[in-house]
């Protein structure tokens, strides 16, 4: 088929698709609302920060994020290839597994898993930091709304780059070899940030960024330079878009090696569990380790945050941030819909003589061990460049780690109950809810996670370390009020027989 | 006491009903149903997927449930089983109230669900693990590694179940309903999408399980093999049970007129 035939079809494929998607929303006003909210936040995002008085100042913190602009732009860059990767190509439009029974090309699926990159809330708020931080550093300048303009190009070219890039990838994971190859590939470009750090040469390398010249683009009196930069990425957006369809049909006629290696590998027997609850937790901890998108999810989680507070060298009392971050994505990867990970097998547990409320303390215990493993991991890497911490510090870092899992581990059981859904988390493209309902959980979870990872930071500040331990205490008390509130909930047999039933269809 | 010198076509049915049949003819008194339902509802929201069932079947008998999608065969052993609770009506599975005595009643269940029914990243060996563990059982790898070679799963005991095809999943999810010798054994769809020598096994299950006096019941489609396997069947329609028979009485050409006639 020629190819202009091809993506004019796949272009209307994707039409029928979303209209499909939006046909099964069940709270269409909240969505339209959602829509309605998200336009009218990135107006404000892209305006009111070039409003506050020093907003465009040639000197201070305006001058200062003008000149962080492109390490920035880079960054943004790396994170949505990060993203697209490590979710093997990107968000489906339409499950696997549904979606095995109609004709929809590799090349509708590139553009549908493009289009649903902005509802993924990391994305989201990368790229209202970026238009924010613009506004910020221009003002009212004249300059503001081609920069504005530049900076919507950059991330519509960067996304689709990055789309390319992850496709090529899954390409290469599919060949023989090929996670060793691409693992090999990670640790190497580690290898370089680090040797690049260690040499003190990663400051000097981001002041090179060839990024420079997309900001120099937006700040330009030349008009004819500004249209340059303009059409530089509307063709980069256009050709990525187009050359992205490439990778996706070959991976697309590959079969994924890392679903198969877990599906075909042997797993030993163990020994006899000491107690119910010990059985419960072994079979849930199976499922979640043993699930692909997991296990690439809570790797990227857990290096990729505390990486970047490596490299930045972040101090103790902005490390209070980092736990909410892994938390909430960490919750994102199934834990707001954890009774999904039983899959069909939901009916036959169900039948099982065990107390409910033993099922749910199970499930809520290798929750909250999965968020405290990334947790954990994260933290322990920002700790290395820290220095030794105060007893204020390591006081208010630890209680924001329990303060957080609880507060992820009740938020995530409780939408699980309330909204279960039928998700097949094998492969490492599935998301445990709807793209549109991910969105609300995430912008829910980034909100309480981070306004505690602030609370904390100001705390680490205070000398008395008995102060965090005092507030901890209501923040738990009120996370802990409402898991028990949900245990009780999955306890009722009517209930539980609502979401067992909906996530074992 | 009651005597009926006579039994022919009926006499299976007349006996689950109303008594035992000695030797010598002679009616003894009934035992009490392993499965008692009377006046089942179900409701889902609007939905009413039972609407006032009663069924009685017994222990050393096996009763196959049969009807079109959506007439509440499924429902109606999920709510057996202790997974979905009834809306109204009264359920005793092996004297125990479903309602009241859910978990009694679930050690006293195995159950074949018709979907899926594992969890897709445990393997077969880790599935009868946790059911061993949940019920207390102590010698269970024995007639676990017996049940996995009956039914020709040996060499995938520990592979997850994703993988699997879908009369594998079928055939493991029979394993799983039988390894604790229940006195109650529900099978929903167990023939659906199994192989011959597949269905030959359920049939061996079946007939052990009648064979230690456990009550049976068997949903399915097929009715050409809910008719070999078992000895009463009931016809559900529209959410109610329309007959219970011999089984004998739905097989062949004949049988096959008298259920689409009930299924009208």
């Amino acid at each position: 088929m020629p190819i202009a035939v091809s993506s004019t079809r796949a272009l209307a494929d994707v039409g029928h698709l979303v209209r499909f998607r939006a046909g099964s929303l069940r709270r269409r006003r909240l969505s339209a609302g959602a829509m309605v909210g998200f336009v009218v936040v990135s107006l404000a995002v892209a305006v009111l920060p070039g409003l506050f008085p020093d907003a465009g100042a040639d000197d201070g913190w305006a001058l200062d994020l003008l000149l962080l602009l492109p390490t920035m732009l880079t960054g943004f860059l790396a994170l949505a290839i990060v993203s697209a990767t490590a979710s093997g190509g990107g968000r489906e439009l339409i499950a696997r597994d549904p979606g095995s029974i109609h004709p929809i090309s590799p090349t509708t699926d590139h553009l549908g898993a493009l289009l649903l990159v902005p509802l993924n809330i990391a994305w989201l708020l990368q790229a209202w930091t970026l238009v924010g931080v613009t506004s910020y550093a221009l003002g009212t300048d004249a300059a503001l709304p081609q920069a504005q303009l530049i900076v919507v190009l950059w991330l519509l070219a960067t996304t689709a780059v990055a789309q390319v890039v992850a496709w090529t990838i899954e390409v290469v994971r599919r060949v023989r070899h090929g996670i060793a190859w691409v693992r090999g590939i990670g640790v190497a470009l580690l290898g370089v940030a680090v040797a690049l750090h260690l040499t003190a040469n990663l400051v000097p390398v981001f002041d090179r960024l060839p990024t420079r010249w997309f900001v120099v683009g937006m700040v330009s009196d030349s008009a004819p330079r500004t249209a340059l930069t303009a059409v530089v990425l509307l063709v980069a957006f256009l050709a990525a878009t187009a050359l992205g369809a490439v990778p996706a049909h070959l991976a697309a006629h590959r079969p994924p090696r890392d679903e198969q290696d877990v599906e075909t590998g042997h797993y030993a027997a163990r020994g006899r569990p000491r107690s119910e609850l010990t059985a419960l937790v072994r079979t849930d901890r199976a499922s979640v380790w043993r699930a692909v998108p997991m296990r690439r999810g809570v790797a990227v989680l857990a290096l990729a945050p505390g990486l970047v507070a490596l490299a930045g060298g972040l101090p103790w009392e902005q490390l209070t941030i980092l736990p909410g971050l892994v938390g909430s994505g960490g919750a994102l990867l199934w834990g707001v819909n954890a009774w999904c990970l039983d899959g069909r097998g939901g009916l036959w547990r169900e039948s099982l003589p065990v107390p409910p409320g033993v099922v749910f303390d199970a499930r809520a215990y290798v929750l909250a061990e999965f968020l405290l493993v990334a947790s954990l991991v994260t933290v322990a890497l920002g700790a290395v460049r820290a220095g030794v911490p105060s007893v204020a510090e390591l006081t208010a870092l630890l209680c924001t780690v329990v303060v957080v899992t609880v507060q992820v581990v009740a938020a995530g059981l409780r939408w699980s109950e309330q909204r279960p859904f039928a998700v097949d988390l094998r492969s490492a493209r599935a998301t445990p809810a709807p793209p549109v309902v991910m969105v609300g959980y995430s912008a829910r979870l980034a909100l309480s996670t981070t306004l505690t990872g602030l609370t904390f930071s100001v705390l680490a500040r205070v000398p008395e370390w008995q102060v965090s331990v005092l507030v901890a205490v209501p923040f738990l008390a009120w996370s802990t009020a409402r898991l028990l509130r949900t245990r009780r909930l999955w306890v009722d047999p009517v209930a539980r027989a609502r979401v067992v039933t909906a996530v074992a269809v | 006491m009651l005597t009926r010198p006579k039994l022919s076509g009926g006499s299976t049915l007349f006996a689950v009903s109303f008594g035992r049949v000695g030797k010598d003819g002679v009616v003894s008194p009934p035992l009490p149903p392993m499965v008692d339902v009377r006046g089942l509802h179900v409701r889902f929201g609007e939905v009413e997927a039972v609407a006032g069932i009663d069924l009685q079947a017994y222990a050393g008998q096996a009763t196959a449930l049969l009807g079109r999608n959506g007439a509440g065969k499924s429902t109606t052993m999920r709510v057996l089983a202790g997974v979905v609770p009834p809306s109204a009506g009264t359920v005793l599975v092996a004297g125990h109230d479903v309602r009241t005595e859910t978990l009694r009643a679930k050690q006293a269940v195995g159950y074949c669900p018709d979907v899926g029914g594992l969890v897709p990243r445990a393997t077969p060996w880790e599935h009868l693990q946790l059911s061993a563990r949940l019920r207390r059982m102590d010698d269970w790898e024995t007639p676990a590694r017996d049940l996995l070679e009956r039914f020709e799963l040996g060499d995938v005991a520990h592979r997850v179940t994703a993988g699997f095809s879908h009369g594998m999943g079928r055939r493991l999810s029979v394993i799983l309903a039988a390894l604790h010798a229940p006195d109650v054994l529900l099978l929903d769809e167990p023939f659906d999408g199994v192989d011959p020598i597949g269905v030959e096994a359920t049939f061996d299950v079946i007939s052990d399980a009648r064979a230690r006096g456990a009550c049976v019941l068997v949903s399915t489609h097929l009715r050409e093999l809910a008719v070999q396997a078992c000895t009463t069947v009931s016809v559900l329609r529209g959410g109610s049970a329309v007959a219970t028979v011999p089984s004998g009485e739905m097989a062949g050409e004949e049988g096959a007129r008298a259920y689409r006639g009930l299924l009208d």
